[in-house]
C-alpha cells in the first residue's frame, strides 16, 4: 500500500508541469482555431444561426468555383511532376557529379526557400512576358508583328513559376538522402562494370524514394495553397482557390462564399498535409 | 591524448584529504524498474558500502544501467526505496540527490569552458564565489587538468574531455559517484590507462562511494571492490571482485567475469575439513575447492585458462589428458585449445616448453586444487 | 565519381547550368537588370539608371519597409517565445497527448495564408475583439503563419539534443528553471536564431493573409510592390524586391554569422 501512494506522490508533482502547454496552446486556440472554427460556422449557417446547404450547393455547382477547383488541382500537380523532375536531376548532378563549387550552388538554391515567391513571377514578366525579353528578340530576329509566345498569362506559366519556387523543398531532402547513400556500394557496383544509368536505378533511386514522396507530398501541398504568384501573374483565366477566396471577401465582400470555398480549400489542404505527415514519419523511421 | 599529463603524480601532488567526499553507502531495497508491462530490472536488494567502489557489469539489456539511472532519479522504480546514507531519496528529484555523475560520452557543455563545466554544479547549488574558485581548482588538478581550465570542450581530446567530466561530479564533493560505461567511448590504450587513473583516483579519495556501470570485465576487475553481475534484470551474483573470480558461483559468472574452462565432474566424496572435494571426470579423478557438494552430485569443474600448465610440479596435482587442436600465439601470450573428452579446454600459458607439440598430439595438462571450483550444473546456461 | 567519363560529366554539368541558369540565375539577374534600367523595350534595357531606388525611396518604399521589418520582427519574436514555450513544455506530456498537440501546433503550416486572413477577419471584427482594421491583426496573422516554422524547428532542435546534457545537469544539483536557462536554451541557441531567421524571412514576403487583413497606413513590403506592379510600375515594383531580396539576405547571413561565431564553428 505504501508502494502505491509512493508512487503517486511525485506524480502529482510532475503533472504540474504539464500545466505549462496552457499557455501557448491557447493563444493558437484563440488566434488560429477559434477563427477557423468561426470561417466553418459561417460557411455552414447562415446569419440567423440555421444550416444553409442550399448556399453550399449552388456554390459547388458553379462555375467559377469548379473553374478554380480544376484550375487548383492541374496546377499544382503539373508543378509538383516538374519540381520532383527538376529536383532530381539537380540533386543527382549535385551529390554524385559535384563540380567545383556545387556546395555553394546548393546552398543559393536553398536560399530560394527564404525569398517571397511572387519574385518568380515579376522577373518571368520580364523574361517571358508580352514586352518580355523573349518576345522581344524573337519579334526582332523574325520581324514578328505579335509577341510569339503568351504562355506566361495561361496555367503554364503559373506552373513554371512554381516549379522554380518549389523546386528547393524537393531538392533539400533529396540531398540530404543522397548523403547518406553509401559510396562504397556505387564504387563497388562501377568496380563490378554496372553503368550510371543501372547505378542510379538500383542503388540511387530506392534510397531516394521516402524524400521524393515527403518532398512531393509538401509540394502538393505548398502549391494548393500558393496565393503571390498567381495574384502576380494576373490572368483572367487562372483562378485558383485561394485567389478565389481572396476575390470573394476582398473585392466582393462575398463572405459567406468566401467562407465556404475557403473550408474547401482548407479540408483540401489538410489531407494534404495529413499525407506530408505520413511520408515524412515514414521517410524517419 | 597526452599520456604525460596523465601520471600519477598529479595525483599525488593534491592534498587528498581536501577532496575527500563524504561518502555514504547506497541502498537498494526491494528496487523493481517496468516500462508498461516490461520489466526492466527485478526487485533488487542491493547495499553499496561508504567508500566502495562496487562495479555493475553484465551484457547489454541486462538491467545495470536502469540500477544507476535508479539511484540518480532519471528512472522511478516501480516499488521499493533507495537510500542513500540515512535519507530516502526515492522520492526526491535528481538535483536533491547530491549525487555526481560521468555519463559514456561525457555531456560537457560546450558552450562553457572546462573551469565553467566544473564549476556548473557549485553554481547551480549557489556556493559562494570563493569556495567554486578553490573546488574548481581542486578538481582540475585531481585529475591533471589544471593547465586546460581556459579551454573549451571542443579544443580537448577523448581523455581529457572525460577527466573534466570526472572533474566536475567531484566539485560538488558527491555522497556517490555515478560513473555510466565512462571509458567505452575512449579507444583501447587510453581506456586501459584511465581505468589505472580512476583506481589512483579513488586511493586519494578513499571515503568515496563509487557505483560503476560496465559491460567491460577488466574495469570491473581492475577497479571494484565488489561486482554485481547483471542478466535478464536481476542480479546473477554479487560478491567481492577477488572471491567472484576465483570462485563464481555460477557458470554465467564464471564465463562474464573472465575467461573459464567448465568439465563436466560427478562429486565421488564430499567437501572435506580442508574444503577440497573429489571429483570424478571420465576415470579421472580430480580433487578440488569445493562448498558443500555432495558425493553423487553432478557438478562442473572451473578452471581458468592461466591456471593450466603444461608441466607437472608439487602444487598442480589434478591432471587430465587432451588432444591439442589449435595454438594461437599472441607475443606475451599464448593460447593452447584442447579437447579433453568432447570438452573444449583453453589454456593460457605465459612459458611454454621449447619443443612445442604438433596439434592431434595428446598432451597432459596439470593444475592445482586451489585453483578450481565446482559450480552446480544446472544454475544458468 | 558516378559517371568517369570527362563528356559524360561535362554534358550533365551543362544541362545543370541550363536548368540552373533559366530557373533560377535569370529571374534574379533580370530583377536585378529591371530595377536599374531605364526603359526596356527590345531585347535588353535601353540604359541603367538609379531613378528606381531614389524613387521608391522617396515615395512611400521607407514606410514600406518600416512596417515590413517591424511586423517580421515583432511576429518573429512571439513566434519564437511561444514555438520555444510550447516544444519545451510538450516535452512534460504524456505520449499521446504529446503527439497530438505536436500535430496541432504544426497545422497553421498547412492552411492556405488567404484562409488564415480571412478567419481573423470573420473572428475579429466584432467587438469585444475588435482588431480589424489595426496593425495587430497584420501581426497576428503573421505570427500564427510562422508559429509553425519556429515550432518545428526548435522540436527538431530539442530532439537533436542529447538527454545526458540535461541529466548530467541536474544530477550535480541544478534545478529545472535554472537548467533550462544555462543549459538547454543555450545548446539550442543556434535552432532558435535559425528559427527566428527563417520566420524573419517568411514573414517578410507574406502576401497572402496580409493582403486579406491590412490597414491603410501599413502596407509591408509585397503589398506595396503588388499594388505598384499592379498599376503598371513594374520598373519600381523590381526595384523594390531587390530592396526586400537585400534586407532579407542580409538579416539571414547576418544571423548565421552570430550563430557561427557563438558556436565557434
Amino acid at each position: 500500500m505504501s508502494d502505491a501512494i509512493a508512487i503517486r506522490a511525485p506524480m502529482a508533482k510532475v503533472s504540474l508541469g504539464k500545466f505549462w502547454i496552457v499557455p501557448p496552446a491557447a493563444l493558437l486556440a484563440l488566434l488560429f482555431f477559434y477563427p477557423l472554427a468561426l470561417i466553418a460556422r459561417q460557411a455552414f449557417l447562415d446569419d440567423s444561426g440555421v444550416a444553409n446547404a442550399a448556399e453550399i450547393i449552388r456554390v459547388l455547382h458553379s462555375r467559377f468555383f469548379l473553374n478554380a477547383l480544376i484550375n487548383t488541382v492541374t496546377i499544382s500537380v503539373s508543378a509538383t511532376a516538374g519540381c520532383l523532375i527538376v529536383g532530381l536531376v539537380l540533386a543527382l548532378i549535385l551529390a554524385f557529379v559535384p563540380f567545383p563549387g556545387s556546395g555553394f550552388i546548393a546552398r543559393l538554391i536553398d536560399t530560394f526557400m527564404a525569398l517571397p515567391t511572387f519574385l518568380v513571377t515579376l522577373a518571368f514578366t520580364f523574361l517571358y512576358g508580352s514586352a518580355g525579353m523573349l518576345n522581344a528578340g524573337l519579334m526582332e530576329t523574325f520581324s514578328l508583328p505579335l509577341p510569339p509566345v503568351d504562355f506566361l498569362y495561361s496555367t503554364w506559366g503559373v506552373v513554371l513559376a512554381e516549379v522554380t519556387v518549389y523546386t528547393p523543398f524537393i531538392l533539400r531532402p533529396l540531398l540530404a538522402a543522397f548523403s547518406l547513400v553509401d559510396r562504397g556500394q556505387i564504387e563497388a557496383a562501377s568496380v563490378l562494370g554496372a553503368r550510371p544509368f543501372r547505378i542510379v536505378r538500383q542503388v540511387i533511386l530506392p534510397a531516394a524514394i521516402p524524400a521524393l514522396i515527403a518532398g512531393g507530398s509538401l509540394c502538393l501541398l505548398l502549391t494548393v495553397n500558393e496565393f503571390g504568384i498567381v495574384l502576380f501573374i494576373g490572368a483572367k483565366g487562372v483562378i485558383t482557390l485561394p485567389l478565389l477566396i481572396y476575390g470573394k471577401a476582398i473585392q466582393e465582400s462575398a463572405y459567406q462564399i468566401a467562407c465556404i470555398i475557403a473550408v474547401i480549400n482548407i479540408a483540401l489542404s489538410l489531407g494534404l498535409f495529413g499525407l506530408y505527415r505520413f511520408a515524412a514519419g515514414r521517410l524517419g523511421a | 591524448m597526452s599520456a604525460a599529463a596523465f601520471t600519477g603524480a598529479s595525483v599525488m601532488d593534491i592534498d587528498a584529504a581536501k577532496i575527500r567526499g563524504v561518502g555514504s553507502n547506497v541502498h537498494f531495497d526491494k528496487v523493481s524498474v517496468a516500462y508498461g508491462a516490461h520489466v526492466v530490472l527485478h526487485p533488487l536488494t542491493l547495499d553499496i558500502a561508504p567508500g566502495e567502489i562496487l562495479a555493475m557489469i553484465g551484457p547489454s539489456g541486462s538491467g545495470k544501467t536502469t540500477a544507476l539511472r535508479a539511484v540518480a532519479g532519471f528512472v522511478r522504480p516501480a516499488s521499493g526505496r533507495i537510500r542513500i546514507g540515512a535519507t530516502d531519496v526515492t522520492d526526491l528529484p535528481p538535483y536533491e540527490r547530491g549525487l555526481g555523475m560521468v555519463v559514456q560520452n561525457y555531456a560537457l557543455f560546450p558552450h562553457m569552458r572546462v573551469e565553467d563545466n566544473v564549476a556548473f554544479g557549485l553554481r547551480a547549488q549557489g556556493a559562494d564565489k570563493a569556495l567554486i574558485g578553490e573546488r574548481v581548482k581542486d578538481a582540475l588538478a585531481t585529475v591533471g587538468m589544471a593547465t586546460f581550465a581556459r579551454r573549451y570542450p571542443r579544443e580537448l581530446s577523448g581523455g581529457q574531455q572525460q577527466r573534466v567530466a570526472i572533474a566536475r561530479a567531484l566539485a560538488v564533493r558527491p555522497r556517490v559517484l555515478l560513473l555510466d560505461e565512462p571509458l567505452s567511448a575512449l579507444d583501447a590504450q587510453i581506456r586501459r590507462n584511465m581505468v589505472e587513473e580512476i583506481a589512483r583516483l579513488h586511493r586519494s579519495l578513499p571515503g568515496l562511494t563509487i557505483l560503476y556501470v560496465t559491460h567491460d570485465q577488466t574495469e570491473a576487475l581492475t577497479l571494484a571492490d565488489k561486482i554485481a553481475i547483471m542478466r535478464d534484470g536481476r542480479v546473477c551474483s554479487h560478491g567481492p571482485t577477488t572471491e567472484l573470480y576465483r570462485r563464481p558461483p555460477n557458470r554465467f559468472t564464471a564465463e562474464f567475469l573472465g575467461r573459464a574452462n567448465l568439465l563436466p565432474v560427478t562429486i565421488a566424496e564430499g567437501v572435506g575439513s580442508k574444503g577440497f572435494a573429489t571429483a570424478r571426470h571420465g576415470d579421472v579423478i580430480l580433487t578440488s575447492a569445493g562448498r558443500d557438494e555432495k558425493a553423487g552430485d553432478k557438478s562442473l569443474l572451473c578452471i581458468r585458462p592461466q591456471h593450466l600448465s603444461l608441466t607437472a610440479d608439487s602444487e598442480h596435482t589434478n591432471r587430465i589428458v587432451g588432444t591439442l587442436r589449435e595454438v594461437h600465439w599472441q607475443g606475451e601470450l599464448t593460447h593452447l585449445v584442447l579437447d579433453v573428452d568432447g570438452t573444449p579446454v583453453r589454456v593460457s600459458a605465459t612459458k611454454l616448453p621449447m619443443a612445442l607439440p604438433e596439434p592431434g598430439v595428446k598432451v597432459p595438462l596439470y593444475f592445482a586444487p586451489a585453483d578450481t571450483s565446482l559450480l552446480p550444473e544446472d544454475a544458468g546456461v | 565519381m558516378l559517371v568517369w567519363s570527362r563528356s559524360g560529366r561535362l554534358v550533365l554539368w551543362l544541362l545543370f547550368a541550363l536548368i540552373f541558369g533559366v530557373l533560377f540565375l535569370a529571374p534574379l539577374a533580370v530583377i536585378l537588370l529591371s530595377s536599374l534600367s531605364d526603359q526596356w523595350n527590345g531585347v535588353l534595357p535601353n540604359g541603367l539608371t538609379t531613378e528606381h531606388y531614389t524613387d521608391v525611396i522617396r515615395g512611400s518604399a521607407w514606410n514600406s519597409v518600416k512596417a515590413s521589418l517591424i511586423t517580421g520582427f515583432l511576429a518573429s519574436a512571439l513566434a519564437l517565445v511561444s514555438g520555444t514555450w510550447a516544444a519545451l513544455s510538450l516535452r512534460l506530456q504524456g505520449h499521446a497527448l504529446k503527439r497530438l498537440l505536436g500535430l496541432l501546433f504544426f497545422i497553421p503550416s498547412a492552411v492556405p495564408s488567404v484562409s488564415v486572413g480571412l478567419g481573423l477577419l470573420v473572428a475579429f471584427s466584432h467587438p469585444p475583439l475588435l482588431l480589424n482594421g489595426t496593425v495587430a491583426i497584420v501581426m497576428i496573422a503573421h505570427f500564427v503563419l510562422i508559429s509553425a516554422f519556429t515550432f518545428g524547428n526548435v522540436s527538431a532542435g530539442l530532439a537533436r539534443l542529447s538527454p545526458d546534457f540535461e541529466q548530467v545537469a541536474s544530477s550535480l544539483g541544478a534545478r529545472p528553471a535554472y537548467r533550462l536557462w544555462h543549459v538547454t536554451l543555450p545548446l539550442l541557441a543556434p535552432y532558435l536564431v535559425a528559427a527566428f531567421g527563417l520566420s524573419f524571412a517568411l514573414s517578410m514576403g507574406e502576401l497572402g493573409a496580409t493582403v486579406m487583413v491590412y490597414p491603410p497606413g501599413w502596407v509591408t513590403l509585397p503589398v506595396s510592390i503588388f499594388s505598384l506592379t499592379d498599376r503598371g510600375d513594374i520598373f519600381a515594383g523590381a526595384a523594390l524586391t531587390m530592396i526586400l531580396v537585400a534586407a532579407t539576405l542580409v538579416l539571414l547571413l547576418g544571423l548565421e554569422r552570430v550563430t557561427a561565431r557563438a558556436t565557434g564553428s
